[in-house]
């Protein structure tokens, strides 16, 4: 029992913070169409960001997070002024494989800068304590903490971008980037605000993420791959579509704990051999799959 | 007989572009005779089998304009099919490799089916899921040796051994894959003129007009997106025969298939030549960076570093690739 | 028995009722012309017919057979082509080639379709212009191509979407001949949406007028530039009220 509370536990938890990693996708998504394959390497970037600032400083890695949120910004605007801005005017095919480009380059980049090996926090308030939550549930606080403020991340981009005149008119571009044009709305810095925003999302979700996460240069893609099926599943451009789904793939992630409930519940010794840590990952994708051959528009998407 | 003579006939291409190819396919066939370094034979061999991969991904990809990134599960399918009937069954290469297209075909048709109710980049990530997916499950599949993958180890063989196509030196694998090349070569040229090629070419104008021409849209994808897997297969298969080792983190990585889709998008995609100019740019290219960047010390990464610059640069100024580069002054003189 | 049949066909786009129960049918050899104010549902109808769109509700019978429920490229094939009025193209086949996708549904060998395809471009009159890329082409010869390649297949109708729309009246006279050349000469039944009046009255046999997604006339030409309700669609209910007596 106290697996499967555990697990549904876990699993709701880093689905909170997977959220506000695909918060990023979808803003970029709904605002210009373009799917960031680099996107995991922003996540990668704002954990080293938010290591090394802990490292740096002294300070306890949760209070870093304006700093990766303004690096995490400063790389989107950059991103698109120096290069995203002009892979728009090629055919799809181009835009792919051009943020792919970028993928590699950040990736190659960080591994040069900061080699190969594994690297996680060792100081900080909260490292190393955690919670019981009874029932022989345990939460180590870190997560709960980078759960929390997660949370409380989205809630703040949400505001901003349907409380602010500056995010109305984000939204505005999203919906039909002409007409926003003809209502005096400069598309191009709103482009550049978007991957801004998308930048510091993402970074945000990554100084909280290593927390509990060890980094390596390699860690982008996976979380590119997660986001994607988050954002397909909630649907692409919507806000509280990616939390809601950021949740169901939280959860996903978390079937090996369900799978161990049930093989001890069920008594089925054919089980315990199948490898299911293995398929993390593959649950995700497949997840992907199946939302998109059957239910494209996701949860809540209005772009298709 | 018609697409055979077909695919034998170059004459809608300028006399130009016939008299170069025809020089490099001389150059190709004497190369090895001249070479003695067996970085560069290394390096052709796998331009040539990047080429084929290319080749084979510009049928829909390119002409047909589906972007397809998950190609390396093919890849891993016709090389696994290879390996493992070689060290289970003692299948020789010849019977193997049809098979592993075989498999390789049937798959694609299965995950076609429905992934080509989808598009554009919806459709580019599912293709990326399937991939991924594969290579997970290879990588925990005992039967195939997991994540450890499979080797070859020729001292059980007898090389030069044409059946199973286990050789000591390079220079056969080199005029195995050659052949390929070749065949390849004729069969786009076919392709490209044929009826499916010509449905593909206007599915990818605007579809619905393809549609009321009597294309049956969907159909005509699965059918390529088969050609496809097939030519890439086969290379698969020679790669484990090549390699002699064969791993899912290897073979079946998003790395390679990016890599596949990248030849024919540098060079032209929706051109003949353009995957073949491609992997001519970007294998010697990833190769000798390697070699000359990548193993200094401290220095890990920075050649692929200059690698994305590239793709980066490319991307943004170029997206038709240099083929497309050649087409536009072309047009521009003809005017 | 009717070539083409439709029955009380309707079609929404969510709230918006783009065609409304509308029922016409088309006989073997006829010329009919479709015309109507902006928007008031023609292409749609088209796309209904041809099976681009899904239909609400209704019946569409072509050739003896019930096409309503198949698929665009089942009903091509069964005779039924036409034409595209907005033609976005990548621009990577030429004239010919164009052509000769059309032609491919009749064939699978690429030298017969080859050769329907020159005829074709010949009959059009857009012969040499075989290996120019369609983008780049003046409006009146992109529409002769579009007209071409839906020839390609040899279709038993034809559904022509504003062919003559951007032309001078040279260019007008010069449609109208290609226009009578695949109804007369080919033997092939033609529907017209059209604009230009003057086209239009002067090649149907028949007109039909659709207004705000409804059937308001069909008649032989000369009536239906009488009618009234067709002179109010266009004019407008007030300019009709104002000026009824002059226009009686």
């Amino acid at each position: 029992m106290d697996i499967l509370i555990g697990s549904l536990v876990a699993g709701i938890l880093i689905g909170m913070i997977l959220a506000l990693v695909a918060l990023g996708l979808t803003i970029i998504f709904g605002v210009m169409d373009v799917v960031n394959f680099a996107h995991g390497e922003f996540l990668m970037v704002g954990m080293y960001t938010g290591l090394l600032t802990a490292q740096a400083t002294g300070m306890d890695p949760l209070l870093t997070l304006p700093v990766s949120a303004m690096v995490g910004f400063f790389l989107g605007v950059v991103c698109y002024y120096g290069f995203i801005k002009f892979l728009m005017r090629g055919p799809m095919v181009a835009q792919l494989l051009g943020t792919f480009g970028l993928m590699l380059f950040l990736r190659n980049l960080a591994l040069l800068i900061f080699g190969s090996e594994d690297r996680a926090l060792h100081h900080g308030l909260l490292v190393g304590k955690s919670f019981s939550m009874g029932m022989g549930v345990i939460i180590p606080a870190t997560k709960l903490a980078a759960a929390i403020l997660s949370v409380f991340a989205f809630l703040a981009i949400w505001l901003l971008m349907n409380r602010t005149k500056t995010g109305k008119a984000l939204t505005a571009t999203a919906l039909n980037a002409q007409g926003a044009r003809y209502m005096g709305i400069p598309t191009d810095r709103m482009n550049a605000l978007a991957w801004g925003i998308g930048g510091a999302s993402v970074t945000i979700a990554g100084a909280l993420l290593v927390n509990f996460w060890s980094v390596n240069p390699f860690v982008g893609l996976l979380f590119t791959m997660i986001a994607f099926a988050i954002v397909a599943l909630g649907g692409f451009g919507s806000v509280p579509g990616a939390f809601f789904a950021g949740i169901v793939v939280g959860m996903i992630m978390e079937f090996p704990g369900f799978w161990d409930f049930l093989t001890y519940t069920l008594n089925w010794d054919w089980m315990m051999d199948v490898p299911m840590t293995s398929f993390k990952y593959t649950g995700v994708y497949l997840a992907y799959f199946i939302i998109m051959v059957f239910r494209p528009r996701g949860l809540f998407g209005w772009k298709h | 007989m018609e697409t055979l003579r077909s695919a034998f006939d170059f004459s809608d291409f300028p006399r130009l572009d016939i008299s170069i190819a025809g020089i490099i396919a001389i150059f190709l066939l004497v190369f090895p005779l001249f070479s003695s370094s067996a970085f560069a034979m290394a390096t052709m061999i796998q331009f040539l089998m990047f080429s084929l991969y290319g080749m084979g991904w510009n049928t829909i990809g390119g002409y047909g304009g589906q972007v397809d990134l998950g190609k390396a599960q093919y890849v891993g399918i016709g090389a696994y099919t290879t390996a493992v009937l070689l060290i289970r069954w003692d299948i020789p290469f010849w019977f193997s490799m049809p098979l592993g297209i075989c498999f390789a075909v049937v798959w694609s048709f299965i995950i076609g089916y429905p992934l080509f109710r989808l598009k554009g980049h919806y459709f580019a990530i599912a293709t990326i899921a399937t991939s991924l997916v594969l290579m997970d499950l290879f990588g925990v599949w005992e039967f195939v040796g997991a994540s450890r993958g499979l080797e070859i180890s020729p001292i059980k063989y007898h090389p030069p051994d044409f059946w199973r196509l286990i050789f000591k030196e390079d220079i056969y694998y080199y005029y195995v894959i050659l052949c390929f090349f070749f065949i390849g070569i004729l069969y786009v040229n076919g392709f490209r003129k044929s009826r499916l090629g010509f449905q593909l070419r206007s599915i990818k104008d605007n579809e619905d007009v393809a549609r009321s021409l009597g294309i049956n849209v969907h159909w005509a994808k699965i059918k390529t997106y088969a050609i496809a897997t097939a030519f890439v297969s086969m290379v698969g298969s020679f790669h484990a025969c090549y390699i002699k080792s064969i791993e899912p983190e290897d073979t079946m990585s998003l790395d390679i298939s990016i890599l596949i889709a990248l030849m024919a998008m540098l060079g032209g995609a929706g051109s003949l030549w353009g995957p073949i100019i491609g992997a001519a740019v970007l294998i010697p290219l990833k190769s000798y960076l390697k070699e000359w960047l990548g193993a200094a010390a401290g220095l890990a990464g920075i050649d692929l570093v200059i690698y994305a610059m590239i793709i980066m640069l490319i991307s943004a100024l170029e997206p038709r690739g240099i083929w497309g580069i050649v087409e536009k002054r072309r047009r521009r003189k003809r005017q | 028995m009717a070539l083409l049949e439709v029955q009380h066909l309707t079609k929404n786009f969510g709230g918006l009722s783009a065609n409304q129960d509308i029922s016409f049918s088309v006989q073997k050899g006829e010329l009919v012309g479709l015309i109507g104010p902006n928007g008031a549902g023609k292409t749609t109808l088209f796309n209904c017919i041809s099976g681009l769109h899904p239909i609400s509700s209704g019946s569409v019978v072509f050739d003896g057979k019930d096409i309503t429920a198949l698929k665009a490229h089942e009903i091509a094939r069964r005779g039924l082509a036409r034409t595209f009025q907005i033609y976005v193209a990548s621009g990577d086949l030429n004239v010919e080639e164009n052509v000769m996708v059309g032609c491919f549904m009749r064939t699978g060998s690429t030298t017969k379709a080859k050769d329907r395809a020159r005829d074709i471009l010949k009959k059009l009159n857009i012969g040499d212009l075989s290996n120019a890329l369609v983008s780049e082409l003046p409006v009146a010869a992109q529409k002769r191509v579009t007209m071409a390649t839906a020839l390609g297949s040899d279709p038993k109708l034809l559904l022509l979407d504003e062919v003559a729309a951007g032309l001078n009246p040279n260019e007008i006279e010069e449609i109208m001949i290609n226009i009578r050349h695949i109804h007369d000469d080919l033997g092939i039944t033609v529907m017209l949406i059209e604009h230009v009046m003057e086209l239009v009255m002067n090649v149907s046999d028949r007109v039909m007028v659709l207004d705000y997604g409804l059937k308001i006339a069909d008649g032989v030409p000369k009536c239906v530039a009488k009618d009234p309700n067709v002179i109010k669609a266009y004019l407008g209910e007030r300019f009709v009220r104002e000026h009824g007596k002059e226009l009686a």
